[in-house]
């Protein structure tokens, strides 16, 4: 469960100061989908990147499974986004010249996995992408959807709790975005992993239960909550 | 991330850039090569002088003198000296000359007196008019006593283990073997050869004649005012090489016993001036192995007004030359070294420009800020371990090409390397490079680690 409370955030002092985020409460079950839509510069992103932990918040709380992330210190935040936590970017951010294998396996080393399970977690996670047969082809030799895919098993070998995915399929063509949401969804049923998506696509935010609308920092409107 | 999944990552970010790797590697390989030529010929100048010491002195020999030139090894003093007799002088060079204290044979006797002596050799200056055998020419040539401690290569016959040569026995440089008529080395084996000696007009030789009550017209006529001469015969008992490391400059002198140098000595220098007096005379110390007893020795002799040299003082005078030239071509080196710092510097602060995203990723996914630091060290490290192994090979490659050539060309003698290296220095070495590349990417490496993960991974 993640619950964000009275949660501002400011950038700059005095005259340069602009407000991001103002007073947003949220409060997410576990395995939820919500969409977080809005215009570009409406404090989406941020609100991502507050809740993810990467950005700190001016005022109010976020606390997700009892612990309040402005109050863990920078290792043991660390750790808890290595456990927990994953990304999917728009581009993708694989690394083209290694395997499939390598990229996958990156949040096994961070997370500091043991050797010897590593292989089976990867190969399980580019069996549920669909990418098994891939696993020792450079990153680079993949089209456009097969990298995102490679993405998204990069975002579950761990089995984390929370997913947060900015614009997963901004990048690619309708169709291929289409399979990409279908593919996400499913693994959010399958997983139950709680599915966080920053997008200002209205087809996709549709598709989530949970759908907030962010506008100057503010939230215009709430579907599915609650 | 384990320390070994760091290690690994860093080398697969290398490999994705091999050119540039390679490229910021040769800089310090070339450091790496200059410093590991360095200390390959600093080794060799070392191994070399040790043999030369060793073969030429024995290390429980002392050579005492009663003039400092002999204790420190440097020229002369430019102070005059209160005069006696056993002063002379010596030419050094063709326009110089020094005047050097010598010692006495009442010295070197009371030297054999002492307790903790257990020999004394005096250095007799043998001048000898000719050699030769029967049948043959005459030859110009020297002569000294034989010196156990001196090891000479022989090309036939064989020297005792230890002590000294039997009388009447020499050894003869391999030069002579062709001019004296021998076949081979071999074949001079058991011959004996003539060594004439002139004795000079002495004072002694005057006072004979002027109490001979002969005439002068009788005088001028008679042998005794001609200079004697006197042809010694020896056995020939071994021929000998002249090895690399012999000190004698010049033709090679014969060797004779002690006992026969002796008698040379008194028939060829009584009734000089320069009679028993000698530049310096080596005294061997009852186990003077022991270095206890050699100081301890050496001390005693100090105290009594001599100068003292041990083989280990001249080894230190020879390498304290070795070790400035060492030094002055290390200094190049490392500043090739210093150089090649700011070439990785520079690469590793581009990679990290170029990686942003990356470092991003690795940043939002939990990867702390020393294990990002440390990645990008350990690729300076791995870049240090590449540049230091391909220079260290270069410079033992060289060394196996230049060796053959340069033992010629320096004429160090067969076995003996210019440039020697030593596996455990080429360890040291390159982990010392190791560690500059790693200091060197410190810097980029905090760049890295201090990169906001939000500004890295914003899309545009």
């Amino acid at each position: 469960m993640i619950k964000v409370k009275d949660v501002s955030k400011v950038y700059g002092k005095k005259e340069g100061m602009f407000t991001a985020l103002e007073n947003i409460n949220l409060t997410i079950p576990d395995g939820a989908t919500l969409a977080i839509v809005g215009k570009s510069g409406s404090g989406k992103s941020t609100l991502m990147h507050v809740m993810s932990g990467l950005d700190h918040i001016t005022a109010g709380s976020i606390i997700i499974d009892g612990k309040e992330l402005a109050k863990l210190k920078p290792k043991a935040m660390d750790r808890f986004r290595a456990t927990e936590m994953s990304f999917i970017f728009q581009s993708f951010f694989i690394e083209p010249n290694q395997s499939c294998y390598q990229n996958v396996m990156l949040p096994l080393e961070i997370a500091q996995v043991p050797r010897k399970k590593r292989r089976e977690m990867v190969k399980d996670a580019l069996l549920d992408v669909e990418l098994e047969s891939k696993i020792d082809t450079d990153a680079s030799k993949l089209s456009g959807g097969q990298k995102q895919r490679l993405a998204i098993a990069r975002a579950i070998v761990n089995k984390p709790s929370l997913i947060f995915a900015d614009e997963p399929t901004g990048n690619l063509d309708s169709a291929t975005g289409d399979k990409i949401m279908d593919l996400l969804f499913e693994l959010n049923k399958t997983l139950g992993s709680t599915l966080i998506i920053v997008t200002h696509d209205h087809d996709l935010a549709a598709r989530c239960k949970m759908q907030v609308r962010i506008k100057d920092g503010k939230i215009e409107s709430m579907k599915g909550f609650k | 991330m384990y320390f070994r999944d760091v290690v690994k990552r860093g080398s697969r970010s290398l490999r994705a850039s091999k050119l540039r790797t390679l490229l910021t590697a040769l800089a310090i390989a070339v450091g790496a090569f200059v410093l590991s030529l360095t200390l390959a010929a600093s080794n060799g100048l070392h191994d070399y002088t040790g043999k030369l010491i060793s073969n030429n002195f024995d290390p429980s020999e002392l050579i005492v003198g009663r003039d400092k030139t002999i204790g420190s090894g440097s020229a002369a003093g430019s102070d005059p000296q209160e005069y006696d007799d056993s002063i002379s002088t010596v030419s050094v060079g063709a326009k110089s000359s020094v005047q050097v204290k010598r010692i006495t044979e009442a010295e070197a006797e009371g030297l054999r007196q002492k307790p903790y002596v257990e020999k004394v050799r005096e250095n007799f200056q043998i001048t000898i008019r000719y050699i030769t055998r029967e049948g043959q020419k005459k030859y110009t040539g020297g002569a000294e006593p034989y010196n156990p401690s001196q090891k000479p290569e022989l090309g036939a016959g064989a020297v005792p283990s230890g002590g000294d040569i039997k009388t009447g026995s020499v050894l003869l440089p391999e030069v002579y073997v062709k001019l004296l008529g021998f076949q081979n080395d071999q074949d001079a084996i058991g011959k004996t050869i003539q060594v004439d000696i002139q004795q000079p007009f002495s004072t002694e030789s005057l006072k004979a004649l002027l109490t001979s009550n002969q005439t002068a017209a009788q005088l001028a006529n008679s042998e005794a005012v001609k200079a004697k001469d006197q042809v010694f015969s020896y056995t020939i008992a071994a021929v000998t090489k002249k090895t690399a490391t012999s000190l004698a400059i010049g033709v090679e002198p014969i060797r004779i016993s002690s006992t026969d140098a002796r008698e040379v000595y008194d028939f060829s220098a009584k009734g000089t001036t320069d009679y028993n007096k000698y530049l310096f005379v080596s005294v061997q110390v009852k186990d003077g192995a022991d270095a206890a007893k050699l100081n301890a020795a050496e001390d005693n002799l100090r105290s009594e007004g001599f100068y003292v040299q041990s083989s280990k003082d001249l080894q230190k005078t020879i390498t304290q030359f070795v070790n400035i030239l060492t030094i002055m071509v290390g200094v190049f080196g490392f500043i090739t070294v210093i150089a090649s710092v700011f070439g990785i510097v520079n690469t590793q602060y581009i990679s990290v420009l170029e990686r942003t995203r990356e470092i991003g990723l690795m940043k939002a996914l939990g990867m702390a800020r020393g294990e990002i630091s440390q990645l990008f060290m350990i690729e300076a490290t791995w870049i240090g371990l590449l540049g230091g192994a391909l220079g260290s090979i270069a410079g033992i490659v060289t060394g196996i090409a230049l060796n053959p050539y340069l033992t010629k060309k320096l004429d160090l003698g067969a076995g003996n390397s210019l440039l020697i290296y030593r596996p455990l220095q080429m360890a040291l070495l390159i982990a010392a490079l190791m560690l500059v590349a790693t200091i060197a990417g410190l810097l980029p490496a905090r760049k890295a680690a201090k990169l906001d993960p939000i500004e890295a991974l914003r899309t545009e």
